[in-house]
């Protein structure tokens, strides 16, 4: 942050604050209430999770990991434990893939509805939040049902996952996804093409895709600027390539490509692939197969280090993992979509108004916990 | 089980450097197959070396150009080491990594991001690692290409006590965050990076927690920090 002139003011919003999303500072420099310079400050939500994982088993890492993205723990353990089978060549049974497909793309949309619920309520949307809500609940019921838990799963193990599908939980699904296609309707009627919304979000915060690409961004933030870049689609990992599904890109409809509205968009069209996904995989499950059967006595991997990327509901989520032969991990460094989010912020609100910076934050989805680990 | 492996190698290098390439190629296990590889490109040095007129660059690239299972760190580094041979260390660089020195890594990343062959436009990651409480730290970057869609990864290790490395900030904006990041971690310095603040702990934070030689402050802000118990129970 350079001086501050006369005609200037430091602005301070957070670290409590209803659109940070989290614990986030923002030192805001002003002129007048155009904003000319923003730093984040972070570390506030920072639990030594890298540090910790030095000093846990493998085993022990995968509760850690829910605790970083707590809005989409499944997707959180689904990259750690794809890493780790890359690094033992653990081949996991076809049902186990399945099931976790599944819960991938489950998560992926409660996390994309509290996103797009919460961005309405920072713009000043309430109804929507409280639809979205509604409807995120039954997911976590469907988690619940699973495995006990709501928000921090702990579900899928290295090598498997922890328990097995209940009974009747691909109605359950099928129940859900009939229930759910239907409210995209819904939603889009009384948030994406509302007028007010629209005024708000349309043109604010444009981030073009060499800037986006320089600065790291990626997941429906990148996409949002126009670039198809999915790693589900460009570098599937478990067995993406077994579903049809659509990435979609933000075209500018309502404004420029990369606006606040394209990023919103994008989550929106993604629920509806996710939902194909989900679909195809609850058709495709095969209904036989031990989901504790490859996980493995001991988990001692070779030494050597490995760098995988999984596509989080956030964006590229990374683990490099460097293993020593012991059970515990020499080094493990999670690489999160949303510190590189987060680290765009000032670039693409300068020149704005102070309430649009309020509605750009929104839009990159930032999760404080995976940011600070 | 290795002795027969071994064996194997032995005879399919022996067999290709009398010029019968399908010996190597024809081995199933890749694993095999590249560590045979390797050892045709060692004996190949050697005869080299007895041969005085034979010139060596000539002999490794004739040993890679056979190859179509050439991953794209090992095809960048042929790329690099033709630019910047003494910066690109040959003998710790592998088929999954790409070693090079510290000295003249800005000018390096600005070839890798530029040059049509490369193309590297996003730097994915930046990992820093402590090699053991003796040895060196070293910082891993992983680069990824949107144009080619192929990734790399580069390692530039630097001295414990004098740990500096030139900043890549102006090359990708994220590298400001990141090295920002392995700063705050291990206290490797980034030169040229225009804020090395501490960006996760607290300004006023003192040691490098990630260091394997860490110790843990006795009290912190007058608050007596407790004992770290061994092990978990």
């Amino acid at each position: 942050m350079g001086i501050v002139k006369g005609d200037q003011m430091v602005l301070n919003i957070g670290p409590q604050h209803p659109s940070t999303h989290g614990v986030l500072r923002l030192k805001v420099v002003t002129d007048g209430e155009i904003v000319s310079d923003i730093e984040p400050i972070i570390g506030y939500l920072h639990r030594c999770f890298e540090k910790h994982c030095e000093n846990s088993t493998y085993e022990q890492v995968i509760p850690f990991t829910d605790r970083c993205d707590y809005i989409a723990s499944m997707n959180n353990n689904f990259g750690y434990v794809v890493a780790m089978e890359k690094l033992m060549e653990i081949k996991v049974p076809d049902r186990v893939e399945y099931i976790r497909i599944i819960m991938a793309e489950l998560n992926r949309i409660a996390s994309h509805l509290l996103a797009l619920g919460v961005y309405g309520l920072d713009v000043g949307a309430f109804t929507p939040f409280l639809y979205m809500f509604r409807d995120r609940e039954r997911i976590l019921d469907i988690f619940e049902l699973t495995c006990g838990a709501r928000l921090l799963y702990n579900y899928m193990w290295v090598g498997g996952v922890s328990h097995d599908l209940p009974v009747g939980f691909v109605e359950t699904v099928y129940g859900f996804l009939d229930y759910f296609e239907p409210k995209l309707k819904e939603y889009n009627e009384i948030l994406t093409y509302n007028k007010i919304f629209i005024e708000r979000t349309a043109d604010v915060g444009v981030l073009p895709p060499e800037v986006a690409i320089s600065y790291g961004v990626s997941g429906p933030n990148l996409r949002g600027s126009g670039v198809k870049w999915d790693l589900r689609k460009d570098e599937p990992y478990s067995i993406y390539d077994r579903f049809d599904f659509d990435v979609p890109v933000g075209e500018g409809t309502v404004g420029t490509t990369g606006d606040c509205w394209d990023r919103f968009y994008v989550r929106m069209l993604e629920m509806i692939e996710s939902a194909k996904i989900l679909r195809q995989a609850l058709k495709d499950l095969p209904q036989d197969g031990d989901v504790h059967q490859a996980i493995p006595k001991k988990i001692r991997p070779p030494k050597g280090s490995i760098y995988q990327r999984t596509e989080s509901p956030r964006g590229d989520l990374a683990y490099y993992i460097i293993s020593d032969g012991s059970p515990q991990p020499y080094r493990l460094k999670m690489r999160s979509p949303a510190f590189t989010a987060l680290s765009v912020l000032n670039e693409i609100s300068r020149g704005w108004m102070l309430s649009d910076v309020i509605a750009i934050l929104g839009s990159l989805d930032i999760v404080l916990g995976e940011i600070d680990r | 089980m290795t002795d027969n492996l071994e064996k194997l190698i032995k005879e399919a290098v022996e067999k290709a450097l009398e010029g019968d390439m399908d010996a190597i190629n024809n081995i199933e296990d890749r694993v095999t197959r590249s560590k045979a590889k390797a050892a045709l490109v060692k004996a190949k040095r050697e005869v080299a070396k007895v041969e005085t007129e034979a010139s060596p660059d000539e002999d490794s690239n004739d040993s890679f150009d056979s190859k179509e299972d050439k991953t794209t760190n090992e095809h960048i580094a042929e790329l690099l080491i033709q630019q910047f041979s003494d910066d690109i260390n040959k003998e710790l660089s592998s088929q999954d990594h790409i070693q090079i020195q510290s000295k003249n890594w800005l000018v390096i990343s600005t070839y890798l991001r530029d040059d049509p062959a490369c193309l590297f436009d996003s730097l994915q990651c930046i990992t820093g690692v402590d090699l053991g409480e003796e040895s060196d730290l070293e910082v891993r970057y992983n680069l990824h290409s949107m144009t080619h869609r192929h990734a790399v990864e580069i390692r530039i290790s630097c001295p414990r006590n004098k740990a500096k490395v030139p900043s890549v900030e102006s090359i990708w904006r994220i590298g400001d965050w990141f090295e920002r990041e392995t700063y705050d971690m291990y206290g490797i310095e980034f030169e040229g990076h225009r804020d090395l603040t501490r960006i996760l702990l607290p300004e006023d934070w003192e040691g490098w927690p990630l260091r394997k030689d860490y110790e843990v402050q006795e009290t912190y802000h007058g608050i007596v920090v407790p004992k770290v118990k061994d092990g978990w129970e």
